[in-house]
């Protein structure tokens, strides 16, 4: 009833989960969500959740959308990477590789995205497994440094850092939407040239 | 309060249908039964919902396209709210994917070759008149349905109505609106036919620029062409395009060879999905036998038959073929379970019935019929061995009692019940012989009340053919009418005639076998002595045998129970001829056997007289004639059963020869009873001292205190004097002659005996003959001393007729005589009085006889022998005038004619002196005589 308009004047930050096949996109996502660890391992397509959350005092909307991080999707990275407004880029502290990795999708992210300074955090997960760390957090901070991004160390089986890594992707997400909307030039600009583009016919030879 | 549902996570979130969803959110319901509704893009996808937990749903999608939310219903928070979409697409496999499941491709369509349907004026949301389609009320279609039955407000549909498009969606505009809106629309139509030329003239340049561009293209060719060596440039190009076409082809002749092995294997997997009943049927048709659903075998077997019987296609072919092989051996299981006996009839029927519906080659039927009565023969034959194997296991026993058969049959008969009845009182001999008894009693107890082993037998196979045989008929009834099976009904018909006398042939052999060995048991003598008949139907050991008698009304019962329980089957007449005449034959023998028996236990009578006489108001007589009544009489009762003839059967006395032997027993039966008392009267004595001390020497020494009672009653203290015994031997003579026999004779006569009158003639004379002697004899005992001591009494003292004194009263030799009459009449009174009389009118005969030939030997008499003749002849015929018969008169008249006449007076008056005073002294000596006729007069 009074529930319905709500949703509409109720900020909605989109924000992805990218990340090779693995790492605990999907153990981060429903740990945010739903507090709960999942142990067994069930590659994901692709996943979309939303929840309520109260960001500094505002209450505001997180769509998560959680991608499948085998190699068999990327083909189709580009289309969900559109929509995003930010991105969790997650690696596993315990899988050199996926690590590498992680530079592939920050320069798809950028590709698509045009935008170098998108929302994006540098997200080190199981952390808990520091017995079997492959990727030290010298290593990892200064590929976030390069980057220009920040670098947090989750897990997301004791749930370290987990609402933070969510909440400092969000803060930069609203963040970011005030900048564009205070002044409207480069992202603005954009926008109007996409519309432009809309509105004028294709022509067919 | 509960909350409602919320989705908030979906994973995935897109996916072609069948697409397995994990529904995540709030208060998705308490437990599985709150659940109550799930719809993924407005599809009920509740079926294959599965509630996890409050927050956790898995379900698969059903057939959804596009956007939708997913709405979670529970009975305690209601109807869901989402905040996530999930897309359904439908997604096609082509020829180069690879595939999990099977996909009709018979369904794909090639949208490769089909044009666009682009050609649509307008397309969608966007009005052709246009005005903005938004914001106003639509009409509702179902009334424009109504309006417009066959018509459709779509403008690219091809029964459009504009009448239907134009009230829809323009039913609130203006007729200024619509003008202008019909204007816009022919612009638009003209701009469309015009369209190609407008487009020439605002681009002119450029068409210019691109025909100048293709004819340098053409010039350079034409150029190249003519100055390039070997051959044209489009031979060139048409090598160059095969090439590639050829490594095309290369290429792709791998994936297109896939495609085609895939589509093999499909439709490989399409023909066993369609035919999978026949390719499964072996298996399940193992399953189902090793179950026991036969019928569900059978079904299968026909549905298999009619569909793939005539089948040209070799895998079905083999497949068939090996139905037809696991058929054929589950046919000839079902075959050898039926030849397996004993079996009920219904499941006999039911594994016929199965084996027709499985088209068993034959006629299973049949063979089970004959299979049967084999093993039926087997088993009568069977039960014959075993019982023979047993009987000879115990010979020894049998022996033993064999030696004393005489006189135990009818004590043990087991239908008397009770055998105390039959003993006297005095016959102990037995009871009497501890040693004897503590010796043997235990086997011979153990031996008398066990039922021999023949009739053991006799009951056993009757039992085996009893309970066997009526399953052969029935299933032969069953056969025969058809209701075994259906649908072999007609075909039975045909086979009737043949089969029924087959059949009949059959069944007689059952009877003939059963009744053969039962001859052989109990009738060995009536089979045909060829020996090896002999050893099939079994030899009996014989040493029993004698002991049977007893035995045989039971045989004579099981056999005719037996015969009119196989009657009552309705069996063909001639089937039952055997089992009839054995039936006959046993009756026949039975009766001559107990009558036999009967004869021999009669004559066994005479050890077990007693001599104790006891006397009714009749006359005396020992217990002897009533054991021989009750021997008869019980005899008539045992054979009652057996005499009398029931519906089915013919009279048992049939047969001339039957008659006249059997009548020939009876009499022979009757007339032992003469000849025991003959035996009993005429015992010697030395006899009878043998006797005694036979029975005495058996007597244990420890036995001697308490024997002295016994001694007592010991025979030889009791078998009386020749005379005494002649007297109660004559009286029991005349009771069973007077009393018993007619008796006997009525019973006889009413148990349908034959030729009962030629018995009581015969046993009457007999006993007559026998009273005869008897009489003749004890007359001869007792007459011969009195007429003897006559003579020497009437001469006594030198005693002369014609000499001698004046009479002073009857002579001494008169009361002589007199006193030995009364003996004799005591002795005789003392057992039967009827007897009294005969006897002694018998002896004055012979006394009034020997007077007669003593007063004829008198020459010369005085006028006192005369007298004292007369007194004396007087007194005699006066003492015994009550027992005087016309011979004695007579002689005692010729007597007195002989003596000279007493003429004077004083004579006279003398002589009845001497009369009365002969009659005053001799009173009580007459009165003896007189208390008889009293007696006889009160009588």
């Amino acid at each position: 009833m009074a529930s319905k308009p709500k949703p509409l004047q109720m900020a909605l930050h989109k924000v992805i989960m990218v990340g090779s096949g693995g790492v605990g996109k999907s153990a981060l996502t429903l740990q945010f969500m739903y507090d709960e660890f999942v142990e067994d391992y069930e590659p994901t397509k692709a996943d979309s959740y939303r929840k309520k959350v109260v960001l500094d005092g505002e209450e505001v909307q997180i769509d998560i959308l959680d991608t499948a991080g085998q190699e068999d999707y990327a083909a189709i990275r580009d289309n969900y990477f559109r929509s995003g407004e930010g991105f969790l880029c997650v690696f596993s502290i315990t899988e050199q590789e996926s690590f590498a990795a992680t530079a592939d999708f920050r320069e798809q992210i950028l590709r698509v995205k045009n935008d170098e300074n998108i929302p994006f955090l540098l997200v080190g997960n199981k952390c808990d497994l520091f017995d079997k760390r492959q990727v030290t957090i010298e290593t990892a901070t200064a590929k976030a440094g390069e980057w220009n991004v920040p670098y947090v160390e989750t897990s997301a089986k004791t749930r370290q850092n987990v609402d933070k890594v969510f909440f400092d992707l969000m803060c930069e997400i609203r963040d970011r939407k005030k900048e564009e909307t205070a002044k409207p030039d480069g992202k603005k600009n954009k926008k109007t040239k996409k519309e432009g583009k809309r509105k004028k016919k294709c022509v067919i030879l | 309060m509960p909350k409602e549902p919320k989705v908030t996570g979906l994973s995935p979130n897109e996916g072609p249908p069948g697409t397995k969803v994990t529904i995540r959110g709030e208060n998705l319901g308490t437990g599985a039964t709150d659940l109550t509704g799930l719809t993924i893009c407005g599809v009920n996808c509740l079926l294959t919902a599965e509630w996890v937990s409050p927050s956790k749903i898995t379900c698969k999608t059903g057939l959804c396209k596009g956007k939708g939310e997913v709405i979670v219903t529970t009975r305690s928070g209601g109807l869901g709210t989402c905040t996530v979409t999930f897309r359904g697409y439908v997604m096609q496999t082509g020829p180069l994917e690879e595939s999990a499941v099977w996909i009709d491709e018979s369904t794909t369509t090639d949208k490769r070759g089909r044009s666009k349907s682009s050609s649509a004026l307008f397309r969608k949301n966007e009005d052709p008149l246009g005005m903005s389609m938004e914001g106003k009320g639509k009409f509702p279609i179902d009334q424009l349905e109504e309006m417009f039955p066959e018509g459709s407000g779509d403008p690219s549909n091809d029964k459009f109505l504009s009448e239907w498009f134009l009230i829809e969606n323009h039913h609130h505009t203006s007729f200024e609106d619509l003008k202008s809106g019909l204007s816009y629309l022919k612009r638009k139509s003209s701009q469309r036919s015009e369209g190609p030329l407008a487009f020439m003239k605002g681009n002119l340049t450029s068409i210019m620029d691109c025909q100048d561009a293709l004819a340098a293209m053409h010039q350079d060719l034409l150029k190249d062409e003519s100055t390039s060596e070997g051959g044209s440039i489009t031979e060139k190009l048409e090598s160059l395009l095969n090439k590639a076409n050829d490594s095309a082809n290369a290429m792709y002749q791998d994936v297109l060879g896939r495609k085609d092995k895939a589509d093999a294997t499909r439709n490989a997997l399409n023909v066993l999905q369609r035919f999978r009943f026949l390719f499964s049927l072996p298996g399940s048709i193992e399953r189902n036998i090793q179950n026991g659903d036969y019928d569900i075998v059978i079904n299968d077997y026909a549905k298999a038959k009619s569909l793939f019987a005539d089948t040209e296609v070799q895998v079905f072919k083999r497949v068939y073929l090996e139905v037809e092989k696991q058929i054929e051996a589950f046919r000839g299981q079902l075959t050898e379970k039926l030849m397996q006996l004993p079996s009920s009839l219904d499941e006999q029927s039911k594994l016929i019935r199965y084996l027709m519906d499985l088209g068993a080659p034959g006629d299973p039927a049949w063979d089970c019929l004959v299979n049967q009565q084999k093993w039926l023969l087997q088993l009568l034959l069977d039960c014959k061995e075993e019982h023979i194997k047993q009987a000879q296991s115990a010979p020894s026993v049998a022996g033993s009692e064999g030696d004393t058969p005489s006189h135990t049959p009818l004590k043990y008969r087991p239908s008397v019940g009770t055998p105390g009845s039959v003993f006297t009182p005095g016959r102990s001999s037995v009871k009497r012989m501890p040693s004897f008894g503590s010796t043997q009693s235990p086997d011979q107890a153990g031996w008398k009340f066990k039922t021999p082993q023949r009739v053991q037998f006799v009951d056993d196979l009757t039992d085996v053919l009893l309970e066997n045989f009526p399953d052969l008929w029935k299933l032969w009834e069953g056969y025969s009418t058809g209701s075994l099976l259906n649908e072999t009904a007609e075909k039975a018909d045909v086979a009737n005639q043949e089969k029924e006398t087959q059949f009949k042939k059959m069944v007689e052999e059952v009877m003939a076998v059963y009744s053969k060995l039962l001859r052989a048991a109990f009738l060995p003598e009536s089979l045909s002595s060829s020996p090896e008949e002999r050893i099939k139907y079994g030899v009996w050991p014989e040493g029993k045998y004698d002991n049977m008698a007893h035995w045989l009304p039971q045989f004579v019962r099981t056999i005719r129970s037996c015969y009119g329980t196989l009657s009552g089957m309705n069996l063909p007449d001639e089937t039952t001829h055997d089992v009839r005449d054995v039936a006959q034959d046993t009756r026949v023998h039975c009766v001559t056997t107990l009558l036999q028996q009967a004869t021999e236990d009669v004559k066994a009578l005479n050890d077990r007289e007693t001599w104790t006489v006891e006397r009714d108001d009749r006359g005396g007589i020992t217990t002897l004639p009533l054991l021989f009544e009750n021997i008869i009489t019980e005899l008539i009762q045992h054979l009652k059963e057996v005499v009398q003839s029931r519906a089915e059967e013919s009279e048992i006395f049939r047969g001339a020869d039957t008659r006249i032997k059997v009548s020939k027993l009876c009499e022979d039966m009757l007339s032992a009873f003469s000849v025991t008392m003959d035996q009993l009267a005429f015992r010697t004595d030395t006899e009878a001292e043998t006797t005694c001390i036979a029975s005495d020497s058996l007597l244990p020494t420890s036995q001697q205190p308490s024997s002295g009672h016994d001694e007592l009653t010991s025979p030889s203290e009791h078998i009386p004097p020749l005379e005494r015994r002649l007297v109660i031997v004559l009286s029991n003579c005349s009771h069973t002659r007077e009393k018993v026999l007619p008796k006997l004779i009525d019973l006889l006569e009413k148990n349908g005996y034959p030729e009962v009158q030629k018995v009581q003639k015969g046993s009457q004379s007999c006993f007559s003959g026998l009273d005869e002697k008897l009489f003749d004899a004890y007359l001869e005992q007792k007459a011969d001393p009195l007429v003897g001591a006559l003579e020497p009494g009437v001469y006594a003292g030198y005693f002369m007729w014609n000499d001698c004194l004046p009479p002073r009263g009857v002579r001494n030799y008169v009361k002589e005589a007199l006193m030995n009459l009364i003996a004799v009449h005591a002795e005789v009174f003392s057992i039967s009085p009827l007897l009294v009389e005969r006897v002694l009118s018998r002896l004055l005969q012979a006394l009034a006889e020997e007077m007669l030939r003593l007063m004829e030997c008198v020459t010369d008499w005085s006028r006192d022998g005369a007298i004292q003749a007369r007194l004396e002849l007087c007194a005699l015929q006066d003492a015994l005038a009550l027992y005087k018969t016309p011979e004695s008169s007579k002689s005692f008249h010729d007597a007195l004619q002989i003596v000279p006449p007493v003429t004077s007076a004083a004579d006279r008056k003398n002589l009845e002196e001497l009369m009365n005073k002969f009659k005053s002294n001799m009173q009580l000596q007459l009165t003896c005589f007189r208390s008889d006729s009293l007696k006889r007069t009160l009588v």
